[in-house]
């Protein structure tokens, strides 16, 4: 309600007048401790095994990230997700096998790329609404796969596709060259991802950030508000795009070799699921839904446990989401945990009631 | 340019598979109408229906034992959701509602590769006593099995068009589709043809399973993600018209099925149901035909 006037009028100066407390403070240096213990702890404690599937989490907290803004701040679901990320290792591949610029351009290039397509797509079909454009991203999803693998991934061949048809001697795409071990790469793949999660951050906070949160609310609302709708929702397509494509270009360097068969279109609704399962409305979603999508695994697999439960568990989940958590894990775990914090201090004694329900009210 | 002879076998093939969309395309559009839900569990539901048969014929039952316990499952899982999800979730978005037909797709989907596990490379196959006999028109053989696909397609179309006009029931679900909460004060038990609606789509998921198993192949991924077809000739008649979707789906395959033999093309025959559902969403989009639907509200 307040974001729908805000986008409009005394958005900049509120923003300017709301002054950093203690919560935010304390927020961000949980934010550096975590990213500095991941940045230089993490690869010399974990095995070569969980250093692999901990890249895996980075990339795939970009792809959560970007559907997470698109469902969660615009209201938008696309089903498409996997194949933007396709596009992004594909291009990522072409650019690695055919030129020598440095990795970081090409990972610009790719984004750049996959942002243009998603723009291109998002153009018509954001005349669509809700339902509807979430079936016609399936349906592009389903159309791209196949033609996916008819072309295959780049593999040093020559012409456009830059596919050679053989299977051996294939050379390993490149990774850049300050990061080529895997416990390099991994560092390199998490301050990518810090950088990606940066820059939603400096869009959900500004301008753009306002204008979303208010179409999500209502539409008529927003135009009324003076808000350009079309203008805003392209731009998170694009934004999104972006960060799907980056992802894209990580994963690439990541595996050195891509096969068609890995970009399945079914993976965009299991992305979906997780997404929501992890929470759409915080930024904290998107990590949790990447730990499930990529650390669950890994340690199930560790455990000899079969990946299958995980398709029944992320379908439950969703479920549950849907019918009674809508602001997925990020928000009902810490509610939950300060439920079970409230039940014991009312146990240890009724003094306390007073200060917990304050903090109810706050 | 490949010759008429080329031709000839996908045009039975096209139109074997065309009424099977149909029929799936119909139960989606009656349910959507009835419930205001996409079921797109709808494959997955008729996949495991399928490998449900296939355990029991190979266990050396009778085959019709098999097909019966198909049926059973999909109206039973189907049903299943709509009793527990359907009150749950009428009132939210049309979105939601169909994200969450997703999750249970998830679940059987998971199910399905943890009973019927795919590694170790078996295969499995479901054939029906009508795939060996059939008749030849001009050079072309058909057998059995496409007919009884094609004819399941119309008398499908044409039953439900009649249940509709013609029953209480029927006329129930149309008002539904109209406004639920009048057709409530009304007096019409909301939940009870709610009820017959997802029992209805859930017995079409499993015959649609059984027949695209047995013309297609009898794989979970493969039945779970052919829904998208007969959800493609649903959204060509709109979620609205039973007609218009068994037109489309007639079509949708007849033109999957004869890009076939051309050798440029072969490879993207699967696009057909993509492509023209994504058109048909644009152009309806156009017309603002679909701007104005229930979620409006």
């Amino acid at each position: 309600m307040l974001d729908t006037a805000d986008a409009r009028t005394g958005g900049r100066r509120q923003f300017r007048l709301r002054r950093p407390g203690p919560g935010t403070l304390v927020r961000a240096a949980v934010v550096t401790g975590l990213l500095l213990i991941l940045l230089f702890a993490a690869p010399a404690l974990l095995s070569a095994y969980y250093v692999d599937s901990m890249t895996q989490v980075a990339v795939y907290a970009m792809l959560a990230i970007g559907l997470g803004l698109l469902v969660g701040r615009v209201g938008l679901v696309s089903l498409g997700q996997i194949a933007v990320f396709a596009i992004g290792a594909w291009v990522t591949a072409r650019l690695l096998f055919a030129t020598s610029q440095p990795y970081p351009l090409v990972l610009l290039e790719a984004g750049a790329s996959t942002m243009a397509v998603g723009t291109l797509v998002g153009l018509p079909a954001l005349r669509l609404r809700g339902l509807y454009l979430a079936l016609i991203t399936l349906m592009l999803a389903g159309a791209f796969s196949i033609v996916l693998a008819t072309t295959n991934f780049p593999n040093g061949g020559h012409g456009f596709l830059g596919y050679n048809g053989s299977s051996v001697h294939i050379p390993p795409i490149r990774r850049p060259s300050i990061a080529t071990t895997d416990p390099a790469y991994f560092r390199y793949a998490v301050a990518v991802a810090a950088l990606m999660f940066a820059l939603v951050y400096a869009h959900i906070r500004t301008r753009p950030g306002r204008a979303w949160i208010a179409i999500r609310q209502s539409e008529p609302a927003a135009i009324a508000a003076g808000i350009n709708t079309t203008m805003y929702k392209l731009w998170a397509f694009a934004l999104a795009s972006f960060i799907t494509g980056v992802a894209g270009g990580i994963y690439a360097g990541a595996v050195h070799f891509l096969y068609s068969i890995d970009f399945p279109a079914q993976d965009s609704i299991i992305l979906l699921a997780v997404v929501l399962m992890g929470g759409v409305y915080s930024m904290w979603g998107a990590i949790v839904a990447a730990l499930l999508l990529q650390l669950l695994p890994a340690l199930l697999n560790d455990w000899g446990v079969s990946a299958d439960w995980l398709t029944i568990l992320f379908g439950v989940g969703v479920l549950q989401v849907l019918t009674t958590a809508p602001a997925g894990l990020a928000d009902q775990v810490p509610k939950d945990l300060a439920r079970l914090g409230r039940l014991i201090l009312r146990s240890t004694g009724p003094r306390h009631r007073q200060g917990v329900s304050e903090h109810d009210r706050g | 340019m490949p010759s008429w002879q080329d031709f000839q076998p996908f045009i039975v093939t096209g139109l074997a598979l065309g009424g099977v969309y149909a029929l799936s395309g119909v139960g989606l559009v009656v349910l959507y109408r009835a419930t205001g839900v996409v079921y797109l569990a709808f494959g997955a539901v008729g996949a495991m229906g399928a490998l449900i048969a296939w355990s029991v014929t190979n266990a050396h039952v009778q085959a019709w034992v098999g097909w019966l316990a198909c049926l059973l499952f999909s109206g039973a899982v189907t049903l299943g959701y709509g009793m527990l999800f359907g009150p749950a979730l009428s009132k939210r978005d049309p979105l939601v509602k169909a994200t969450a037909t997703l999750g249970l797709l998830l679940v059987l989907f998971g199910l399905m590769d943890l009973l019927w596990t795919t590694s170790g490379g078996q295969s499995r196959a479901i054939t029906l006593p009508t795939d060996n006999s059939g008749f030849i028109i001009g050079q072309i053989q058909v057998t059995w099995t496409q007919v009884i696909g094609l004819a399941a397609g119309f008398a499908i179309t044409a039953v439900t068009g009649a249940f509709l006009r013609y029953t209480k029931l029927g006329t129930a679900m149309r008002a539904m589709a109209n406004d639920r909460e009048i057709t409530a004060t009304l007096g019409v038990p909301v939940r009870r043809v709610e009820a017959a609606a997802w029992l209805g789509c859930g017995l079409l998921a499993g015959l649609a399973g059984l027949l695209l198993a047995d013309m297609v192949a009898l794989d979970a991924t493969t039945l779970t993600f052919l829904v998208i077809s007969a959800l493609a000739a649903a959204l060509i008649g709109r979620l609205r018209s039973i007609t218009l979707t068994l037109a489309a789906a007639i079509v949708i395959g007849l033109v999957q099925n004869l890009l076939v033999p051309i050798p440029s093309l072969s490879n993207y025959n699967d696009m057909t149901p993509f492509v023209l559902a994504a058109t048909a969403l644009l152009v309806l989009s156009r017309r603002h035909v679909i701007a104005r639907s229930r979620e409006e509200t």
